[in-house]
């Protein structure tokens, strides 16, 4: 069982509130809790896409979970890969999968990322549930990625994480109208003990997904620090919203979405949907205007 | 001539005397006991009889042009008769002969009837006088025959004599004699006998002339038929026939060949060649001596009288030899084979037959080869003859005989069965040769059952025809593929694509597949002469006198009638292409339009049958029937115009609706019964009660009332009961109404007081109950014996249920294509291809059916990788198939997962609609949906709409750190999640154009009209990417892009008369035709008061004044407020004081018109146009082709389907 402090320290891992974690100091490095909190620090780190900032926090370390957060790290900054299954607890190995599947999934090797979280036949962690759900998720099979929910289920306890992942699966699904992730998201938003902008733009995307556009909109809009994915959902609300002038507003923060986050999935695939249309437009003849000859 | 082919034969007395009907298929039969009968050969029925002559009746003719028959019999006398139908009897009866008459004849142009008689006279007779005009003397022995020439005034007379006499009767024509009785003698003035023949040895009993040559024939008792020709001045015997072994009783000239025909009592009928003067052929019967022979003025046809009836025969097959090879018909006429181009009507000879077989007889049958070019044609004379030849490569030149390279052999039926083989039929010797080219047999079949004829029966295969049946016939195998028993099989015609065949016998059509596993038979009364396949796959034949059509399935139907027999060839449309009897090409323009229907309605081809009803208006009775019969009144019901018809059917297939139209229409009690009976039966209770209305069956509404718990319905019901003051009804309805009170009333008012005062006192009303007895006279104490009664548990029944407005629901009995259709008006959308989207060309049936299964699979959550794997074909799976096999449950969950169907995917598979496709990203089919849809060509301007549309679709989320986020669709309908369903989010909505409409509205009040076209043009884009959820949604998105139009155009149009004001404002004319023409676009009401205040102004300023007033008429209509009314009748003052205009303008406005969007010019109603295939705006011809340049989107003029039905 964790300490509680170590439990909060996942939970905001969990739910996204890295900058909170980053900003959090490290307790006593004789702690126990030393080595898992700054792994989480460190994946914090990684998941604001900074891993300069990672590989500094890690020490050079026989810790082989932690060579296997430096070693993501240093993919994410290097693009190589190199994990040796090592001993450790199964603590360890398991985060050391979990890092590998992160890796691998990021790489698009749904394969390898699927072997190394061994999607299927895991009892024991359910970060590798997560994760092996969100790249079934990613390959458009929610069915599998329920099964493993529905797997996951019956060993895990009710936690967290757990829940977490049946919101995600709900909003691909959209079964029951969006209403497992919506409140998931509103429960945890409600939660005292932390704040993290990455869940108002959560519950805005399920607003956004439930047709809720000016609820979406407001939450969007209240978070403050404003991520590629609260801005992409920004656009979105707007392009939906209706109103007069939103295009116009929806047209300015795409701009800023672009300019900002050019490597942000949406600004390619939107740049390359256009990019095709004019080459299927150019398809098209198009005859002389018919003006009256004068 | 080695056959004459009997075609009709009666049994009766002696027949003395024939005579053909010219059109019709009559022969007239004079009887040696008296009577006179009238045939029709054709049809083989005896139409009438006439008995008014005494003893045998020798003479008889019919009139060339009218309804007239004359016999002349031993009794002296000459009887005229009527044969029309409806009045046959006896006109007159001519006196005079002294003997037996023998023969008797009407002449072809005067009112004359020529007759001979034993009493050695020929008398001539004026048939509307009813006068002898001329008695020829001269004969010195009985006259046995005279007969007028068919164009000049001579008659020919044959006596027993032993001459031949002609007479000149020009004089009688001259001069008209006198009528009165008693002065014969005067006649022979004028009737000379010009030449007398002497040859014959014995007594002559007939003679006639050539229907053209000077020449005259005759038949005397020495055996012999001479020839005798005529100039000017003399007449001389040109030869004899010798043949007939006894007295020859007639002899005639063959109408249309070189041929003679002669009769005699040696019983025989025998035919001469006229120019060789030898015998051709001889027909013998056993017992009968022939008497009589008649020739058919027109036709190849002959009858014959003898002793124990009559024959009419042919002397030749009039059917023509021919083979049809895609459109060209080569056939044998005259015996030339020729070929016939169906299209370019070419008719070529190519190669004469004349040395094959005998000269008089035509070729039977003709058998073509394409690969070779060649021909195998076979006849019947010497015992059957085939001969094998290669038509000439081009027809140029001299036409060769085939006797100089045909290749022959005998045989009776000869085809070709492959490109280099043809078989021969030997019937005596029951062989079937195979032949190759240079006929030398590389085959013989015994063939399996006695065969008759052969025919091609597909590649190697031959189709024989025994008496019994017809037997498909494998030549390589030699063995019998196949037996259907028929009737001897005459010809056989194969459809064009090979797959059907119609075995044609006498009086059945059979029609097989190709290799005989089903066929149906179809009897006809009439002789079935030919048939050939419509493209369609219809078999079109012809009777002696009709043409039909038949469908595989086995109805047939007349097509139209026939006068004479013709042989079909070739069907293509609504043109029969024929041989007629004389082998002459002629085509017969036919109405396909039942078959066509019946074959559509077989084939649940409703677009088809669609458009045969609109475009065709016949479809009568018969077809309703049809209908009706094959179970389809629910399709009769839309051609039905008769009101009691229509109601039967609406009845019939419990179309309610119609019914009660129709009944209300007719509203006749029983309809209104009917309806009611039937609506109980559907449990309509609305319609039944309107039916019980129209009726005014009070009781049973009443009780419809009480079961459809309608308590109000049945106050009101009292009240009427009331009014009609019928107790009984009323007290009905208070009963059913649980109206206590009503009812005491009731019984009080009726003066039933016990049970008043009963009723009152069980429902415990006591003081009703007092008053009940006080009112008769009583009191309690006088009813103390009435047993007491607990007070009344009856109540009305409470209503579970509120039927009272609702219908009870039924089935949606699947809303009829043709309900759809005609209910919508148009057949456009009727004729549209159903839809299949841009990604699954297995169409939306397939697709939903896969996402149906799709959604199966997601259920049960045994997902198999490989039925999910459709088109995405993720490489990561394919090292794992094998893995995948060895453990399938771990391997599931596990590494080899493959991607499944991404809800784009879905997206695009689901939806009809461009704008689902765009924000699908499917941009391509979405492209293509709006090309096909509203012929959208230029889509450059429809990026950003496409893009942000995208955009618009698709949000962001990583749950997770560090991996990469998900992509999220947003979807249209939250609550929808199941795969086959799933829609995106509509970016563009009617709501979002209809603000943006506004938005242009605003723009145009406010005169900005350039802000207003780039908001219109917008408005109608993004309309383009609506999706449509009803049909009411279709028809608010046509009307939103009608009125966008509108006002784009309008606003243009305003623009472009800026434009010309400021660029050329010597240019009035155009400026003012402009203004005008803005107030004719269809604005709101407002906006319209802005156009015509502004062409008011515009033409006043130009002195237009008389146009001003009209529109400041036009203005006055719509209302507006009191200052613009007060101008506008200044102009109109203005326009009355000067009704002139300065400038003429190119405006008319009294006729209609629409204006061009592109030279802002008028198209007035009925001038061409062409139209924007979305907005529909139209553009003069000269536009076609070009970029729409309203909208800037569409090729104008471009075929489009129009907005896709939304799916449900």
């Amino acid at each position: 069982m964790d300490s509680s402090e170590l439990y909060h320290v996942k939970q905001q891992f969990i739910l996204g509130a890295y900058q909170s974690l980053v900003d959090l100091p490290l307790p006593s490095p004789n702690s126990p809790d030393y080595t898992p909190t700054l792994i989480y620090k460190a994946r914090a780190h990684l998941a604001l896409d900074d891993p300069e900032a990672a590989l500094a926090l890690l020490p050079e370390s026989e810790d082989v979970a932690l060579r296997a957060v430096a070693a993501l790290a240093r993919y994410l900054r290097d693009l190589c890969v190199e994990i040796e299954g090592e001993d450790g607890g199964a603590r360890a190995r398991w985060l050391v999968r979990v890092l590998a599947g992160t890796a691998f999934a990021r790489a698009g090797e749904v394969e390898e990322a699927l072997e190394s979280l061994a999607a299927g036949s895991n009892r024991e962690n359910l970060e590798a549930v997560a994760v092996t759900v969100q790249v079934y998720l990613a390959l458009h099979r929610p069915d599998l990625a329920r099964k493993e929910l529905d797997g996951a289920k019956r060993w895990a306890e009710d936690d967290l994480l757990l829940q977490l992942i049946e919101a995600s699966v709900s909003l691909v699904t959209g079964a029951d109208a969006y209403a497992d992730c919506h409140a998931f998201y509103t429960e945890q938003l409600a939660n005292p003990s932390l704040s993290a902008p990455h869940l108002l733009t959560a519950r805005g995307v399920a607003r956004i997904l439930q047709g809720e556009i000016p609820a979406a909109r407001s939450d969007l809009e209240e978070v403050q620090t404003r991520d590629a994915e609260t801005l992409a959902a920004l656009v979105v609300a707007a392009g939906l919203s209706g109103q007069k002038g939103s295009e116009a507003e929806a047209e300015q923060l795409w701009g800023q979405l672009s300019t900002q986050y050019p490597s942000f999935p949406m600004v390619k695939d939107v740049a390359q949907k256009a990019e095709l249309f004019d080459e299927l437009a150019a398809r098209f003849e198009v005859p002389p205007l018919a003006v009256a000859a004068a | 001539m080695s056959v004459m082919l009997t075609k009709f034969e009666s049994k009766s007395n002696r027949v003395k005397g024939l005579a053909f009907h010219p059109t019709q298929p009559l022969l007239a039969a004079s009887l040696h006991n008296g009577s006179v009968q009238l045939w029709n050969y054709r049809m083989g029925v005896l139409v009438d009889r006439f008995d008014e002559h005494e003893g045998p009746v020798r003479a008889v003719a019919i009139h060339p042009s009218r309804a007239l028959l004359v016999t002349g019999g031993d009794d002296y006398k000459i009887k005229v008769w009527d044969i029309r139908p409806q009045n046959r009897r006896c006109l007159f009866t001519l006196h005079g002969h002294l003997d037996y008459v023998r023969t008797v004849q009407f002449h072809h142009e005067m009112p004359w009837i020529l007759s001979c008689s034993d009493d050695q006279t020929i008398r001539i007779w004026n048939s509307t006088s009813r006068n002898c005009i001329a008695i020829l003397t001269g004969h010195s022995h009985y006259v046995m025959s005279a007969q007028f020439h068919p164009k000049e005034d001579l008659i020919v007379s044959a006596s027993q004599d032993q001459t031949v006499r002609v007479w000149d009767i020009s004089g009688l024509r001259k001069n008209t004699p006198n009528s009165a009785p008693g002065t014969f003698d005067t006649f022979d003035n004028f009737s000379t006998v010009k030449y007398v023949l002497e040859g014959h040895d014995r007594g002559v009993n007939f003679a006639t002339f050539h229907p053209t040559l000077p020449l005259i024939v005759s038949a005397a008792d020495d055996r012999q038929i001479k020839i005798w020709r005529m100039s000017e001045t003399k007449a001389w015997e040109v030869d004899s026939c010798r043949g007939h072994f006894n007295n020859v009783s007639t002899a005639l000239f063959h109408p249309k060949h070189e041929l003679i025909v002669s009769c005699g009592e040696d019983k025989t009928v025998r035919v001469w060649d006229l120019t060789k003067r030898s015998a051709v052929q001889t027909f013998r019967r056993e017992h009968d001596r022939f008497w009589v022979l008649a020739a058919h003025p027109e036709l190849n046809l002959f009858a014959a009288g003898h002793d124990n009836g009559l024959i009419v025969f042919k002397l030749e097959r009039e059917r023509p030899a021919f083979a049809m090879h895609g459109d060209m018909l080569y056939y044998v006429r005259d015996k030339y084979v020729r070929s016939y181009d169906i299209n370019t009507g070419s008719d070529i000879g190519l190669l004469s037959v004349r040395k094959f077989g005998s000269p008089y007889v035509p070729p039977r049958t003709l058998s073509y080869n394409p690969a070779e070019k060649a021909v195998v044609l076979t006849i019947s004379s010497d015992n059957g003859l085939f001969e094998l030849t290669a038509l000439p490569k081009d027809a140029v030149g001299e036409v060769k005989d085939s006797s100089t390279e045909g290749k022959r052999g005998s045989g009776q039926a000869a085809i070709f069965v492959a490109r280099n083989r043809f078989a021969v039929l030997n019937k005596t010797s029951q062989l079937i040769e195979v032949r190759d080219l240079s006929n030398s047999v590389v085959k013989s079949i015994k063939p399996p059952v006695q065969t008759n004829e052969i025919f091609y029966g597909g590649t190697a295969s031959l189709i024989l025809s025994s008496p019994t049946s017809v037997v498909l016939y494998d030549i390589q195998q030699q063995k019998t593929i196949a037996e259907i028993t028929t009737p001897p099989v005459k010809y056989v015609v194969w459809s064009a694509d090979g797959s059907l065949v119609a075995l044609l016998s006498k009086h059945t059509i059979t029609i097989a597949n190709k290799n005989f596993t089903q066929h149906t038979l179809i009897h006809e009364t009439i002789r079935i002469k030919s048939g050939a396949w419509d493209d369609s796959g219809v078999f079109v034949y012809s009777t002696l006198n009709h043409i039909k059509y038949c469908l595989a399935q086995g109805d047939h139907g007349v097509i139209c009638t026939l006068d004479n027999p013709v042989y079909l060839t070739r069907v293509k449309g609504k043109t029969v292409h024929c041989l007629d009897r004389s082998a002459r090409p002629r085509t017969i323009t036919i109405d396909p339009t039942e078959y066509r229907f019946k074959l559509a309605l077989l084939r649940n081809n409703y677009e088809e049958m669609l458009h045969i009803i609109r475009t065709s208006n016949l479809l009568g009775q018969s077809i309703i029937a049809y209908l009706q019969q094959k179970g389809f009144p629910e399709i009769a019901l839309h051609f039905v115009q008769d009101k009691n018809t229509r109601f039967d059917l609406a009845i019939e297939c419990g179309n309610l609706d119609v019914a009660f139209e129709t009944a209300k229409s007719i509203n006749r009690p029983e309809c209104w019964e009917r309806l009611a009976q039937q609506a109980l039966k559907q449990g309509n209770h609305k319609i039944v009660e309107k039916a019980y209305q129209q009726t005014k069956n009070f009781d049973r509404l009443s009780f419809l009332y009480l079961a459809t718990g309608s308590a109000d319905k049945l106050s009101k019901m009292q009240k009427i009961a009331d009014s009609r003051g019928d107790p009984m009804s009323r007290f009905h309805n208070a009963l059913y109404a649980g109206d206590v009170m009503g009812r005491i009333a009731v019984l009080r008012d009726v003066g039933l007081y016990p049970l008043a005062y009963l009723t009152a006192k069980t429902n415990g009303l006591e003081e009703i109950a007092l008053e009940i007895l006080e009112a008769a006279g009583l009191t309690e104490a006088d009813v103390d014996d009435v047993p007491v009664y607990g007070t009344s548990t009856l109540k009305t029944p409470p209503v579970v249920t509120p039927t009272t407005d609702l219908n009870w629901p039924s089935i949606s009995s699947g809303e009829s294509f043709f309900d759809r259709a005609l209910a919508n008006g148009n057949l456009e959308a009727g004729a549209d291809v159903p839809y299949v989207n841009g990604h699954d060309t297995s169409g939306a049936a397939a697709s939903a059916a896969l996402d149906a299964w799709a959604k199966e699979e997601e259920e049960d959550l045994e997902a198999d990788a490989d039925g999910w794997d459709l088109d995405v074909g993720g490489e990561e799976a394919e090292p794992d198939a094998v893995a995948e096999e060895e453990a399938e449950e771990a391997v599931e969950l596990g590494p080899g997962a493959s991607p499944g169907v991404s809800e784009l995917e879905l997206w695009a598979r689901n939806s009809p609609f461009a704008g689902d496709h765009v924000a699908a990203g499917s941009f391509e089919s979405a492209m293509q949906l709006l090309h096909r849809q509203f012929g959208v060509v230029n889509f450059v301007e429809l990026k950003s709409l496409f893009v942000s549309t995208y955009r618009s679709a698709h949000v962001y989320l990583s749950p997770l750190a560090s991996l990469p986020p998900l992509q999220l669709h947003v979807r249209r309908n939250p609550s929808e999640s199941a795969a086959s369903r799933v829609l995106p989010v509509a970016v563009k909505t009617l709501t979002s154009v209809r603000s943006e409409l506004s938005e242009g509205f605003r723009a145009v009040s406010g005169n900005r009209l350039a802000e207003a076209q780039v908001v219109f043009r917008a408005s109608l884009h993004a309309l383009l990417l609506v999706p449509i959820a009803s049909d009411s949604e279709a028809k608010e998105w046509r009307d939103l892009v009608t009125m966008a139009r509108e006002y784009l155009l309008g606003v243009s149009v305003e623009l472009e008369r800026r434009r010309v004001n400021q660029e050329e404002p010597e240019n009035v004319r155009r400026n003012l035709e402009l203004a005008a023409y803005f107030t004719h676009c269809q604005l709101q009401p407002a906006h319209l008061q802005i156009a015509l205040r502004s062409a008011i102004g515009a033409f006043a300023k130009a002195n237009n004044h008389a146009t001003a007033a009209k529109f400041a008429r036009r203005l006055l209509e719509l209302n507006p407020d009191p200052k613009i009314v007060a101008q506008a009748r200044q102009r109109i003052a203005a326009g009355d004081r000067n009704p002139r205009n300065a400038v003429e303008i190119s405006y008319d406005e009294f006729t209609e018109f629409e204006i061009c969007a592109a030279s802002y010019t008028p198209i007035y109603k009925g001038s061409p146009a062409v139209r924007c295939p979305y907005t529909d705006v139209a553009y003069l011809p000269q536009f076609k082709g070009q970029l729409d340049s309203l909208v800037q989107l569409t090729e104008i003029g471009a075929p489009s389907s129009g907005l896709p039905a939304p799916r449900s």
